[in-house]
């Protein structure tokens, strides 16, 4: 049995409750993810994925639902330093590599936040140490250190950005669009880090995105989310090849690849919700269609995903 | 075929505070009629920036063309004074911009949007431009368009919203339509309906369009010819099959090879290392060249000069004179080249055939 | 296209190999926000003469008193209403002793037998309006850095605590300040001053009464658009505590605004001050203030305009200054606010 390390159960985060505005932006999603793994979560904007990873680490506070991280429920309310392990151990990478770094601080102080509030080094000169150690870990170099945020380009700041969250020594990151506002050729610079990274300290991620080519090079296992719901979850390879749900397909078949022949006669597939033609007897839920690979179906396409799955196979 | 437009050794610069950017560097590129040309680069390459200096978009407070013309119907952009600039945009050349949300006036109708530019440049009678407004905004695929016309632009979804920009940018039949990034800010669903829009209107009503994109797979997806910047110059130009799989510069081998493929799983990503270069400072040479591992003592001394492949297809990096060594491409370049005759690696059996 | 390569030197193909720091260099010089502001406010002309027209003004308000010998509050009745007369400039025709009485030019200091000098002149009570102009400069000036300073305390605290912790207590702060704004300002001062002894005190409380909900409102809307930027949500996944966000996180962020908006209270608070010395409700004599100033001057404006001119030339140049002091800041530590 693999070792779990994060499980999110029944999860739902809904905003202005109860009033004609609500939004729910997650609606009862349950996964879990293994310690050393790296999970993908896919979805377009507005589809919840950012929530749920915001959820998690508490910036929001949930509306329902459990998160369990190495077993306590993270969303119960604890001492205060039973807090600041939780936060040492959880760390976040964010989207933005320009708002993400305060401007006004130098790389220096914003490296070094984490170490000071968890009183990591006992002298200024083991701080600075440190901040350098990790510079260079994320291929940058002690003359960064006495530099700001504006100086830098966007995959630097990224880069910046992921030393910050390991001076805490975290167990797991949650890395929200790491990539989406970089470069091409940036793009493969940070990712490769995050996978040495993970290799050399056994980190496991929580990796959103929009990308679904460069969620499935880095991750084991991939969830894919639909209006605050998942849709389907399975490891990388078999959720490119094996493809259930209609979301998926259409998501899959609208990638551009760097391919002009196979651009050439790739068909869109596009969807449509009503397609399912949920009746009001069908219960919709979350099964496995084989192993490790769930769906978001009713009775009817359980069954019928079943069939066509074991042909593929 | 017809040229329709021609850059020639364009030079601009930017003032700011802590000195002239170099933005373009001497850019040469056609447009031929009916083709769309995909500029790629990363962002400060001057891909935007040269399409801005096309549509003399540029602030004229702070930028300077130091060399160079525009040749568009005999007529040179960069010389041209205001008054005459501001007939040709719009109506021989329209712009589409990144983001829908912000290129629309949101307190006009759609309507009004898209009949503005037919009432300025062409002599037609408002319920004449009204039939026609209503026309394009059904040809890019707005439903009900009679109806909804008269709506405004929150009450449409973001695709939708970059769908009546587009019918704005066609309202005069353009020669030229330059789209600057049209779907960087949209969902991957969205993207690929914009992409089979633009390719559709091309088809009927035989417009040239300038492409601009970082996402490769876009590129491949619409392009007939690609040009790749970098540094404020063009570092290679050539057909979208030799750009892809013939490629010369090793930036574009970069580039390519960065880019994770679906069907293989590669251990580690190919990735330039670096940051692109300031152009306050621009390199002496090649100025990929400090970030290459195919670098060359010249790279260091000067630029190089652009080498010619094919016919249509030209590189500017030293590794194509005669005297440069032999280098090897990084694995997955050596894969596609593997598929395209011609090349060096070229194997008749070869490839996904 | 050239077709024939020129033979080059065959060692110029030579592969060579770089070090990847080389690809990192940052080829720029460290700037830091406050350097970089600063520069670009060095750029800015009319920031830089009014910066250097207002060090000497300041420098004036603090020395000008002492410089002739005078004193402002002593009275003189023989040398009242005196016009000016300064050394040096008395043979070019204009600041002679010369003035108008009954309708004629005449140099009054020889008529009444003067020997010094009074630069601006003398009032109706014979004080010497050079030094009373350095003065109630010094004064002006006092009350409005004063008032800023509370202003901006007050709008501070109270516009980044509301805002930063926002919901119920934001509410509840936010319909206060929509109470107070919906009182004329006016009639508050009036009351104010009213209840309380007239003075400086009195009218820097009623400047500050309502005048720092300007600067809670803009600090409120700051910090609302910071609260929810990456970089802070990051410091709170750090486990950074509400102390340490506002002070390292959103404060310095904040700062530029805070400044600018300060440069322009103190001109709104001189200008306030002056407005109700004039109307007969600030300062009481024989205290000057550059509003009393001209409020005495505006009564003998048509056979003493100089009694006018002086005061009047000062709050103008002041205004000008600090106005375009802030707006070179503005540009300076904020370009995006341009447009």
């Amino acid at each position: 049995m693999a070792d779990v390390l994060l499980e999110v159960k029944n999860l739902k985060q809904y905003f202005n409750e109860g009033k004609p505005s609500e939004v729910r932006a997650i609606d009862d999603i349950s996964f879990s993810i293994n310690r050393g793994e790296t999970f993908g979560l896919v979805g377009e904007s507005g589809c919840g994925k950012s929530t749920t990873g915001r959820t998690i680490i508490r910036l929001y506070d949930a509306t329902d639902g459990e998160v369990l991280f190495d077993g306590v429920n993270v969303q119960d309310k604890k001492s205060k330093s039973a807090n600041k392990e939780f936060n040492r151990k959880m760390q976040m990478i964010f989207q933005d590599p320009y708002a993400s770094l305060n401007p006004r601080m130098k790389v220096m102080d914003i490296i070094a936040e984490g170490i000071d509030v968890h009183g990591l080094a006992k002298s200024r000169k083991e701080r600075r140490d440190r901040v350098i150690q990790l510079l260079e870990t994320v291929g940058l170099n002690r003359e960064h250190a006495e530099r700001y945020p504006h100086e830098f380009s966007g995959g630097q700041r990224q880069r910046i950005g992921i030393a910050r969250a390991l001076a805490v020594d975290p167990e797991f990151i949650i890395a929200d669009e790491p990539i989406s506002a970089l470069d091409v050729s940036i793009q493969a610079q940070v990712v490769n880090l995050l996978k040495e990274l993970q290799e050399e300290r056994g980190l496991t991620y929580l990796f959103i995105a929009h990308d679904l080519s460069m969620v499935k090079y880095i991750s084991d296992r991939i969830g894919v989310m639909y209006f605050g719901k998942l849709v389907e979850m399975a490891p990388a390879e078999e959720l490119y090849r094996n493809p259930m749900h209609a979301y998926t397909k259409s998501l899959l078949s609208a990638i551009p690849l760097p391919d002009p022949r196979y651009e050439r006669t790739r068909v869109r597939t596009p969807y449509n919700p009503k397609d399912h033609q949920y009746g009001a007897g069908d219960t919709v839920q979350f099964r496995e269609i084989a192993p490790e690979h769930f769906v978001l179906c009713s009775d009817k396409e359980f069954e019928e995903m079943k069939a066509a799955h074991t042909q593929n196979a | 075929m017809t040229k329709i437009l021609q850059v020639k050794d364009l030079e601009l610069s930017f003032h700011t505070f802590a000195g002239e950017v170099k933005a373009i560097r001497g850019v040469n590129f056609d447009l031929n009629k009916g083709e769309t040309l995909a500029i790629v680069g990363e962002s400060g390459s001057g891909k935007s920036v040269t399409t801005k200096s096309i549509m003399r978009l540029l602030p004229e407070s702070s930028s300077e063309f130091k060399n160079g013309e525009i040749l568009f119907n005999g007529k040179d952009l960069t010389k041209l004074p205001e008054q005459e600039m501001q007939k040709i945009r719009g109506k021989d050349i329209s712009m589409i911009f990144q983001d829908p949300m912000t290129s629309l006036n949101p307190t006009m109708t759609i309507g009004k949007q898209v009949m503005e530019p037919i009432l300025k440049h062409q002599k037609v009678s408002k319920a004449k431009a009204r039939k026609v407004a209503i026309e394009l905004l059904a040809m890019v695929g707005i439903p009900n368009a009679e109806n909804r016309y008269k709506m405004y632009p929150h009450q449409f979804s973001g695709g939708q919203r970059q769908r009546i920009v587009i019918a704005t940018a066609l309202a005069c039949n353009p020669q030229i339509l330059i789209a600057d990034e049209p779907t960087t800010a949209l969902d991957v669903t969205i993207q690929a309906q914009i992409l089979e829009l633009m390719k559709d209107i091309q088809k009927k009503i035989d417009t040239s369009i300038i492409f601009i994109t970082h996402d490769l797979g876009v590129v491949a997806n619409v392009a007939d010819r690609v040009a790749v910047m970098y540094g404020g110059k063009i570092v290679e130009i050539g057909t979208v099959d030799e750009i892809f799989y013939n490629p010369q510069h090793p930036y574009t081998w970069g580039l390519l090879s960065s880019m994770p493929s679906m069907d293989v799983n590669e251990e580690k990503l190919y990735a330039i290392p670096g940051t692109p270069p300031d152009l306050l400072f621009p390199p002496k040479g090649d100025a990929f060249a400090l970030r290459s591992e195919y670098a060359l003592q010249i790279d260091m001394e000067e630029p190089p000069p652009f080498f010619q492949v094919s016919e249509t297809h030209y590189a500017a990096t030293w590794l194509l004179h005669p005297q440069a060594p032999q280098v090897e491409p990084p694995a997955a370049i050596i894969e596609r080249m593997r598929t395209f005759p011609g090349s060096r690696y070229y194997e008749a059996t070869g490839g996904r055939a | 296209m050239q077709k024939d390569y020129e033979q080059l030197p065959q060692d110029k193909f030579k592969r060579i190999t770089l070090n990847s720091d080389h690809a990192e260099r940052i080829a720029k010089p460290s700037l830091s926000f406050w350097q970089d502001a600063w520069l670009r406010l060095r750029k800015n002309k009319g920031a830089v003469v009014s910066l250097v027209v207002l060090v000497l003004m300041i420098i004036l308000a603090l020395v000008g008193p002492h410089l002739n010998g005078h004193d402002g509050t002593t009275q003189n009745l023989r040398h009242a209403n005196l016009p000016p007369k300064m050394q040096g400039i008395e043979n070019l025709g204009v600041m002679d002793g010369v003035g108008n009485l009954g309708g004629k030019k005449i140099d009054l200091y020889e008529m009444k037998k003067v020997d010094e000098y009074y630069w601006f002149g003398t009032d109706g009570l014979g004080r010497d309006l050079f030094t009373r102009l350095w003065q109630g400069t010094q004064i002006s000036l006092l009350i409005a850095f004063v008032a800023a300073m509370i202003d901006l305390v007050i709008g501070v605290i109270y516009g980044g605590v509301s805002g930063y912790f926002g919901g119920r207590t934001d509410d509840i702060m936010q319909r206060i300040v929509e109470i107070l704004i919906g009182i004329p300002t006016l009639i508050v001062v009036i009351l104010m001053l009213m209840i309380m002894e007239p003075g400086i005190k009195a009218i820097i409380i009623a400047i500050s009464i309502t005048g720092w909900i300007g600067m809670s409102r803009i600090v409120r809307a700051q910090i609302l658009k910071f609260k929810n930027q990456e970089f802070v949500l990051a410091a709170r996944t750090l486990g950074t505590n509400d102390k340490k966000i506002m002070s390292k996180h959103l404060m310095p962020n904040v700062l530029g605004i805070i400044i600018i908006n300060t440069m322009f209270t103190i001109p709104n608070a001189i200008f306030f001050e002056a407005f109700l010395s004039f109307i007969g409700i600030g300062l009481q004599p024989p205290n000057a203030s550059l509003g009393t100033l001209i409020n005495d001057g505006y009564k003998v404006m048509e056979h003493q305009p100089y009694v006018l001119l002086f005061p009047a030339i000062v709050i103008s140049v002041l205004m000008i200054a600090f106005n375009l002091i802030g707006d070179g800041l503005r540009d300076a530590l904020d370009p995006k606010m341009k447009d």
